[in-house]
C-alpha cells in the first residue's frame, strides 16, 4: 500500500529526480579524485589545493588528516596492504630511508631535474635514498624561543638579545625561568614538542653527546654515554623542579604560552599566527638557547610528499606534488596559513620577506631563521629502523619528563632498541 | 528433513559466513603469519620465541592480567550496584539511568582524550582535590596511578553499558518469587543472595563475559593517554601489539602476540564459563 500513498509518491518523485540529475552526478565522477593522507590541519593546504584544482578541472584532491602520532601506522597499514586508493601522503624526512627501503614510496629519479632547480643538495639529499629521490621536499623547519614580555619585565629580567651570537645557555635560561616563576609567572619553561625527539636531539648535539645512534646503517643504540646521561637528567630537572609542566601534549604547549602562563617557550615559526590572534600576548622572539661549553644546535627538516607505488592516479598525485613542492606558487601558498620554511628557493624568498614584517613587533624573526637554518641545523640520523628509535626514544623521554631514573631509561631503552633493530638488519 | 536443513541453511547461513569470513579466516590467517620465520620465510616457532624472550611483551602480559583482575569484578560490582539502584523505585528514574548510560554514546577515544585534560597535574581534577583539601594527584604521568587512571576511564564508560544487561534481567525475575521469600521473613540482604543474585545468573555470565573479552581488547585509552607508559605501566597487549606492527614493522610478532592473546582470552573466558556452570544453570 506504500507505494499509493502520498509518502509513496514522493519516493516515487525522488527517485525520478535523482535519475533525471545523473547525467551531472556522472559528470562530477568523471573527475579524478586523488587521495591525500598527511597529518597537518586542512586549512594548511586549503590554499594550495583550491588553486590547484582551479587550474585542473578534472581532478579532486580527498584530503585526508589523521594524527601526527598516528601518521606511520596509517601509511603501513595501508600501502603494506596494497591499498590503491591512497595516491600521495606526507613524509617525515628522517622516514624516506626505512618508507624506501620498504617499497612504500614510488620512485622519483624522473624529476631530478626540476627537483635540482628548485632546491638545494642537502634538501634533496635528505629525501634521497641510496641515491635516488623518493619524495618531494615541501619544508624544513627551526626552532626559534619566544618569551613573554609582561612576564619577564614583572621579574626584572632583561630581554634575550636577538644576536645568535649573543644567545642565552640554558644554564642561564633555567636560573631565569626560576626568576620568573617568583614573579608569579605559573610556569618558567616550556618545550613545545614535549618528548619528541625532533626537538631534543639538539641538546644532546650542543652538549656533544651525539644522536644516540652509530654504525654505517644507523642500527646501534648508541644512549648509555655520560652525555646522554648528563642531558636527560638536565630534561628531567626541568619537570622535578616544576620549571615546565608535566602531563601536557605537545599538541597543548602553545596554548600555555598562547594564555600569558609561560615564560619562555621553544617552538617553531609557525606558531607566531597562532600567538599574532591573542591581543593580550606581548611576546618576542630570540634564538634558541646552547649548553656552555658546547655548540649552538637547532632542529631542522620537515615534511616531504611521496607518492604511494601502488597508486592508481599516480599521474595526477604527481601533478599535484609538483605543484606544492616545484611549482613556487604552489609552494609559497602551503605556507600562507602554516608559516614554514619552504624549500622551494623561490617561494623561500617570499617567505623570508613576509615573515620580516613582523620584525618591529616581535624581534628580528626573518634574521633569526635564516641564521639558523643556514648554521645551527641538525638533521636527524637516516635510518632504516628511524621509526623504531623514534617510538622508543620518545617513550623514553616520556618516562624521564615523568620523573623515571635516567640511566635506567636510557639502558633499558637501548636494549630494546638493539633488540629490535636485530630484526630488520 | 531436507526442507529443515534449507531452513536452517537460509536462517543461519549469513550469520555462519560473517562468523567465518570477519573472525575465523582472520584467525587462521594469524595463526599461519605468526609460523613464518619472518628472515627464511620458512615454518617454525622463531616469532614464538622472539616474543616469549622478549621482557616487553612478558612484562605487558603481566600488566594486561593486573588489569583484568582488578576492572573486570570492579566493573561488574558498580553496575550491578547501579543496575540494583536504578530498578527501584526512585524518582525521575529514566533520567538516573540515562546519565548513568550517557558515556556509552561517547566514544572511548573522545572520552580519553577529555579525561587527559581533567587529570592533567594542573587539571580540573586536582582542582576539585585541591578544593577539598587534598593535594594534587599526578594521575596518568605516574607509573602508580596511571594504570588506576585507565581503569577509571574504561569504567566510566563500560559500566552504564553493562548495567543496562543487568536491569533487563532484574525486570525477568517474577515478583512472585520475592513474596514467597518474604512470607518466609528473609531480610534484604537474604532477598538479594537467595532470589536476585541465582536468578541474575544469565544476564552477569554474559557480562562478564563480554567485559572480560572487551577490557583484553582495550587500546584507545591507552594509545591517546599513556602510550604505555609512564614506565611501560599502562603497556597492554593490545599497545603493545600495534607497537610491534605499526611502529616497528614488525608483524610477525604482532601475529604471534595475537595468537597469544586469543589463547589467553579462550582460556579465561572457559574458566568464566565452567565456574558459572557450577551452579547449575545451563
Amino acid at each position: 500500500m506504500l507505494i499509493f500513498s502520498p509518502k509513496g509518491i514522493g519516493a516515487i518523485l525522488s527517485v525520478a529526480v535523482a535519475a533525471l540529475t545523473q547525467p551531472c552526478a556522472a559528470q562530477e565522477q568523471a573527475k579524478t579524485t586523488v587521495t591525500f593522507l598527511t597529518a597537518e590541519r586542512p586549512d594548511t593546504f586549503a590554499p594550495a589545493i583550491a588553486q590547484f584544482e582551479r587550474q585542473h578541472k578534472n581532478i579532486h584532491i580527498e584530503y585526508q588528516q589523521v594524527p601526527f602520532d598516528n601518521l606511520s601506522a596509517q601509511v603501513a597499514a595501508r600501502i603494506g596492504s596494497g591499498d590503491k586508493d591512497l595516491d600521495l601522503y606526507a613524509v617525515d624526512v628522517p622516514r624516506v630511508t626505512e618508507l624506501a627501503s620498504k617499497s612504500y614510496l614510488a620512485p622519483l629519479e624522473d624529476e631530478r631535474a626540476k627537483l635540482e632547480n628548485i632546491a638545494g643538495d642537502k634538501a634533496i639529499q635528505a629525501v634521497s635514498y641510496q641515491g635516488k629521490i623518493y619524495a618531494y621536499p615541501l619544508w624544513t623547519s627551526t626552532q626559534i624561543m619566544y618569551f613573554n614580555r609582561d612576564l619577564l619585565n614583572a621579574a626584572h629580567i632583561p630581554f634575550p638579545s636577538a644576536d645568535p651570537a649573543r644567545r642565552l645557555t640554558w644554564q642561564q635560561l633555567v636560573g631565569q625561568a626560576q626568576q620568573a616563576q617568583q614573579a608569579g609567572a605559573p610556569w618558567g619553561f616550556s618545550f613545545e614538542q614535549v618528548d619528541r625527539y625532533y626537538q631534543l636531539l639538539s641538546l644532546y648535539i650542543s652538549y656533544g653527546a651525539g644522536s644516540g645512534l652509530k654504525g654505517n646503517d644507523a642500527l646501534t643504540a648508541d644512549l648509555t654515554s655520560g652525555g646522554w646521561q648528563q642531558v636527560s637528567d638536565w630534561y628531567r630537572s626541568l619537570y622535578i623542579k616544576h620549571i615546565a609542566p608535566r602531563g601536557v601534549t605537545p599538541e597543548q604547549t602553545p596554548d600555555l604560552f598562547g594564555d600569558g602562563k609561560v615564560a619562555f617557550f621553544v617552538g617553531g615559526p609557525w606558531n607566531i599566527g597562532r600567538f599574532n590572534k591573542v591581543a593580550s600576548l606581548h611576546y618576542g622572539v630570540a634564538p634558541m638557547p646552547y649548553f656552555a661549553g658546547g655548540s649552538p644546535s637547532t632542529p631542522t627538516d620537515s615534511w616531504a610528499v611521496g607518492i604511494n607505488p601502488h597508486s592508481a592516479h599516480a599521474r595526477e598525485a604527481k601533478l599535484f606534488a609538483e605543484f606544492i613542492s616545484i611549482d613556487p606558487e604552489g609552494s609559497y601558498s602551503t605556507v600562507i596559513n602554516n608559516p614554514l620554511p619552504p624549500v622551494n628557493n623561490v617561494a623561500f624568498k617570499r617567505y623570508i620577506g613576509n615573515l620580516s614584517t613582523m620584525d618591529s613587533k616581535i624581534g628580528p624573526i626573518s634574521s633569526i631563521v635564516s641564521y639558523e637554518l643556514a648554521h645551527t641545523a641538525v638533521s636527524r640520523p637516516c635510518t632504516k629502523g628511524y621509526v623504531i628509535f623514534e617510538t622508543i626514544i620518545d617513550r623514553a623521554f616520556s618516562d624521564i619528563r615523568n620523573g623515571a631514573d635516567s640511566k635506567q631509561t636510557l639502558e633499558r631503552a637501548q636494549l630494546r632498541l638493539n633488540r629490535s633493530f636485530a630484526r630488520i638488519k | 528433513m531436507n526442507q529443515k536443513w534449507v531452513q536452517l541453511f537460509i536462517f543461519l547461513g549469513p550469520a555462519l559466513l560473517c562468523v567465518a569470513v570477519l573472525r575465523l579466516w582472520p584467525a587462521v590467517l594469524a595463526i599461519h603469519e605468526s609460523l613464518m620465520d619472518p628472515i627464511s620465510g620458512k615454518y617454525g616457532l622463531s616469532n614464538y620465541l622472539y616474543i616469549l624472550t622478549d621482557p616487553e611483551f612478558i612484562a605487558s602480559l603481566k600488566v594486561t592480567l593486573l588489569f583484568s583482575i582488578i576492572v573486570n569484578p570492579l566493573q561488574i560490582a558498580i553496575a550491578l550496584a547501579l543496575a540494583l539502584l536504578t530498578n527501584a523505585a526512585l524518582p525521575l528514574i529514566g533520567l538516573w539511568r540515562t546519565l548513568i548510560l550517557l558515556p556509552v554514546a561517547i566514544p572511548q577515544s573522545v572520552s580519553a582524550v577529555v579525561w587527559g585534560v581533567g587529570l592533567r597535574p594542573d587539571g580540573p581534577v586536582n582542582g576539585l582535590l585541591n578544593a577539598l583539601g587534598i593535594a594534587s594527584q599526578p594521575f596518568v604521568t605516574s607509573p602508580d596511578q596511571a594504570l588506576a587512571s585507565i581503569i577509571l576511564i574504561v569504567s566510566w564508560v563500560g559500566v552504564g553499558y553493562w548495567m543496562t544487561f543487568l536491569v533487563a534481567g532484574l525486570q525477568d525475575i517474577p515478583q512472585a518469587l520475592y513474596d514467597a521469600i518474604e512470607i518466609d521473613g528473609a531480610n534484604a540482604w537474604q532477598k538479594f543472595r537467595y532470589v536476585t543474585l541465582p536468578q541474575l545468573r544469565r544476564p552477569l555470565t554474559f557480562v562478564l563475559v563480554a567485559n572480560t573479552v572487551a577490557n583484553f581488547l582495550v587500546f584507545a585509552p591507552v594509545q591517546i593517554l599513556t602510550k604505555g607508559g609512564p614506565q611501560d605501566s599502562t603497556n597492554l597487549i593490545m599497545e603493545e601489539i600495534y607497537t610491534q606492527a605499526f611502529s616497528f614493522g614488525d608483524p610477525s610478532s604482532a601475529y604471534a602476540s595475537t595468537v597469544i592473546l586469543m589463547i589467553l582470552v579462550i582460556a579465561i573466558v572457559g574458566l568464566q564459563f565452567k565456574l558459572m556452570q557450577k551452579g547449575g544453570v545451563r
